[in-house]
């Protein structure tokens, strides 16, 4: 036993190793997660608020285990001929219509009806075959030979229909399909589902699923994102700007801004050459760390307070 | 183990499917339930599902995952005879206390793997003494390695050597044995205790104490008494968080499901809390249902008649096509409330009950009164429910009811906007203080409107009763019912979700 879960330990650390070399700062709860979805070959739901990194999470893993990235992008009204694969009526329409026309020449030299029936069989194949399949998200991460990474974005945002028709591919990695019958997967993919929660996953699914919440990270976490994320930040500045936005999180906002935004920001730090946080261009570039005209003037309010408590750098300059 | 585990989170509140019991179970073979945080983790990816069941997951581990802690005497005296625990965890086989241990492992794996071939040390967690333990122990073997090879020590060798270790593998062992994961009520905690302390040889030990003091060895007989006592103390320490574990949640639901039924104006104001939860919860469920049908009409199936006449003109080729489409009718609703007296109470829980189906019910406008009507939808969107019915009532209410002028003021502000496709519900006892009314001005909205329905918190029997104009008022309803609970709230919004889809 003890081999075994320091198999898993190692496997784990391995995980972690491995993201941080892609840029993706994780902990140890998110690499849990991935080392059981990749065991147990289940998929991995994956919620909190939005830009915590969830999307970036099945990209770094896409990118970690050398696999392609397939991604569906969910959506109100999305159904299965988006999702799966799309059957070209109007294709096989033409090609009934050139059968037509050959016809006379194909049933030249049958003298019963049981003959020309036997000879149209013959082509049945060719009616009902994958070259009329135009295959969707869904159908492609089945058919990867060397599996993919299947992400589902945002499954909150599609209909209650398309969740009940994800339990089939996700428990089972196969999908049926009318026309050409069942098709199952080559290799399982690895599956991310993400939700902001928008509304209540179906028990169903979430049954299927394991589950991973992302919260905003604490300070230092998010100061190895930043880390990584934007490397030719200054460390004082770097501290200064996620002590900030710590801050700010605490405040009662409608939309508290996440990591992307902090990296949004770092970036504009960076882009207007700033040596050091002053109030002023904070009050200017509020608009990349929130989003909601009310947020900002919440914001806007309290900067002083806010860099007060937050920026302990009597040794800089002031601008 | 696993299986008592998710017993006692589906206590908690966690829903935990049989399918998500095997995963678990699955987890635990890829994992190993050596690391106590990294299994914590795996589980609770597994397990728990939504972030409410996250922290009542960590909580129940916590708790679970944690041995009985007795306090007996002091450092020197509570070092153990590493045999004596490595039988009882043995014959404790499947119970509490050996997933207890296995938590600990994490901090005491190296010296375990050295010290206690094959077995999980019952090394209690967190213990400050357990160095000076181990470092007591190679002296100790030797002398009680061939003492009680195959049994386990009885209850009195326990406590005069002061073995906690073997106690707390006692103590769960007996439990099992008693059924204590069957317990439902708190009212069984002693009973309970007992039957442990019964099954680990009480009987025996006061016997011992009593032949100890006819004996004339006081001295051994006041230790052993103390350390019952002690002993006591931890038995009954044990079984209170273990039903404290299972039952967290079975008096609430009782309670809920008691509150739901009770008259709304008999509510005391100490279950305010309570009821505000379990309403949001039946809004979420009547919501879900709701959106799901509305979200079912949108799309539709092939009309194929529909599409045969569309491509009439491409010569039968079917080019175009059409699908068969329900329409979705959207409940328009106008509510008037009374807030005077007795039915501000129903009508409080009522409000509180349809804004927390804004989603399913957007075009909703509501209106109190008692001596006049006032509107008050944006108060109910934006404010805070308890602060909206204050100022409500400061506002409109405190007057004695006059029906016939708020009825007017309701008119005046809505009639314009009734439409075949308006709902209007009026909630009041329809006691006018024999005053007007305002039949005339329900009967021009029943007129229009698609429906009205009269809630009233009163009883059927009551209805035109002294100045009860409910005959006289009901004439111009399409519907009238009883509402005066919880259930009965939920019903009307129910059915009336269920009409306009």
């Amino acid at each position: 036993m003890s081999e075994m879960k320091n198999q898993a330990q190692d496997a784990i650390e391995a995980i972690l190793a491995g993201y941080e070399k892609l840029g993706y700062i994780s902990d140890e709860q998110i690499a849990t997660a991935l080392f059981l979805a990749q065991k147990l070959e289940k998929p991995l739901l994956v919620e909190g608020p939005p830009g915590v990194g969830k999307t970036e999470l099945a990209k770094a893993t896409a990118e970690y285990l050398g696999l392609d990235m397939i991604r569906l992008q969910c959506y109100e009204g999305l159904d299965e001929s988006k999702a799966l694969y799309e059957w070209q009526y109007g294709k096989q329409l033409l090609y009934t219509q050139v059968l037509k026309e050959k016809l006379g020449d194909l049933m030249q030299g049958t003298t019963s009806l049981d003959e020309s029936m036997a000879r149209l069989n013959n082509f049945e194949d060719v009616f009902f075959s994958e070259q009329f399949l135009q295959t969707r998200p869904l159908l492609q991460a089945l058919q990867n030979e060397a599996g993919a990474v299947l992400l589902i974005d945002e499954i909150d945002k599609s209909d209650d229909e398309f969740e009940a028709f994800l339990l089939e591919i996700l428990s089972d990695y196969q999908i049926s399909i009318p026309e050409l019958g069942t098709v199952k997967a080559k290799k399982p993919p690895l599956v991310f589902l993400t939700s902001n929660n928008t509304r209540e996953i179906g028990d169903a699914l979430k049954r299927r699923c394991l589950h991973l919440y992302i919260p905003f990270p604490d300070a230092a976490r998010e100061n190895t994102i930043l880390q990584a994320r934007v490397p030719e930040l200054d460390a004082q500045l770097r501290d200064n700007i996620v002590n900030f936005v710590q801050a700010v999180r605490q405040m009662d906002l409608k939309k508290p801004p996440a990591v992307s935004e902090t990296i949004d920001w770092a970036r504009t730090v960076v882009l207007l050459n700033m040596t050091v946080l002053d109030a002023e261009f904070i009050r200017n570039t509020l608009n990349v760390l929130l989003k909601f005209r009310s947020d900002i003037e919440t914001v806007e309010g309290e900067i002083g307070r806010l860099m007060r408590e937050t920026q302990r750098t009597p040794d800089t300059p002031i601008q | 183990m696993i299986a008592d585990f998710i017993r006692i989170l589906r206590a908690a509140d966690i829903q935990v499917s049989p399918a998500e019991a095997i995963d678990a179970a699955a987890v635990i073979e890829e994992i190993g339930i050596g690391q106590r945080r990294l299994l914590k983790h795996a589980l609770g990816h597994t397990l728990a599902k939504t972030q409410f069941e996250k922290h009542a997951f960590e909580d129940c581990f916590d708790v679970y995952f944690k041995p009985p802690e007795m306090d007996l005497g002091d450092a020197e005296a509570t070092s153990s005879g590493v045999p004596d625990e490595a039988n009882a965890a043995d014959e404790a086989g499947q119970s509490q206390e050996s997933a207890g241990d296995t938590s600990d492992q994490d901090d005491t794996d190296g010296e375990a793997q050295e010290g206690q071939p094959g077995d999980q040390p019952g090394a209690p967690s967190g213990d400050p003494k357990k160095t000076a333990k181990k470092s007591g122990d190679p002296a100790r073997d030797g002398k009680e390695e061939p003492e009680e090879a195959g049994e386990r020590a009885s209850l009195i060798d326990m406590l005069t050597q002061k073995d906690r270790a073997a106690l707390q593998a006692a103590i769960s062992e007996a439990a099992q044995k008693v059924g204590l994961a069957d317990a439902k009520l708190f009212t069984q905690q002693g009973m309970f205790s007992r039957r442990i302390m019964e099954a680990m040889g009480l009987s025996q030990l006061d016997a011992h104490i009593r032949q100890l003091e006819e004996g004339g060895e006081t001295g051994k007989a006041e230790g052993l008494r103390e350390g019952r006592g002690q002993l006591f103390e931890a038995v009954f320490d044990f079984v209170e968080r273990q039903i404290a574990m299972r039952t967290k949640n079975a008096g609430r639901l009782l309670r809920e499901d008691a509150l739901s039924r009770i008259r709304l104006s008999n509510l005391d104001r100490s279950d305010m809390k309570i009821m505000r939860g379990l309403i949001q919860r039946l809004a979420k469920r009547l919501a879900s249902r709701h959106s799901r049908q509305r979200k079912k009409s949108r799309r539709g199936m092939l009309d194929i008649r529909r599409t045969m006449r569309r491509n009439v003109a491409y010569d039968g080729n079917l080019f175009e096509l059409s699908w068969r489409r329900t329409k979705v009718e959207r409940p328009k609703l106008l509510v008037l409330c009374d807030v005077s007296g007795s039915v501000a109470a129903v009508s409080q829980f009522f409000l509180m009950f349809l804004y927390s189906l804004d989603e399913v019910m957007p075009k909703t406008r509501s209106f109190v009164f008692s001596n006049r009507a006032g509107e008050i939808s944006d108060m109910m969107r934006d404010g805070d429910m308890d602060q909206v019915m204050e100022q409500a009532l400061r506002e409109f209410g405190g007057g004695s009811t006059d029906y016939g002028m708020s009825m007017m003021d309701f008119a005046e502000a809505t009639l314009d906007t009734i439409d075949h496709r308006t709902t209007v519900m009026i909630l009041g006892d329809a006691r006018s203080n024999y005053g007007d009314p305002g039949h005339l001005v329900l009967k021009e909205m029943h007129e229009r409107a698609r429906r009205v329905i009269w809630l009233n918190p009163e009883g059927e029997s009551s209805w035109g009763t002294g100045d009860s104009e409910m005959k006289r008022l009901g004439a111009y309803c399409t519907h009238k019912q009883v509402c005066n609970s919880v259930k009965h709230v939920e019903r009307v919004l129910d059915d009336l979700l269920r009409l306009s889809t």
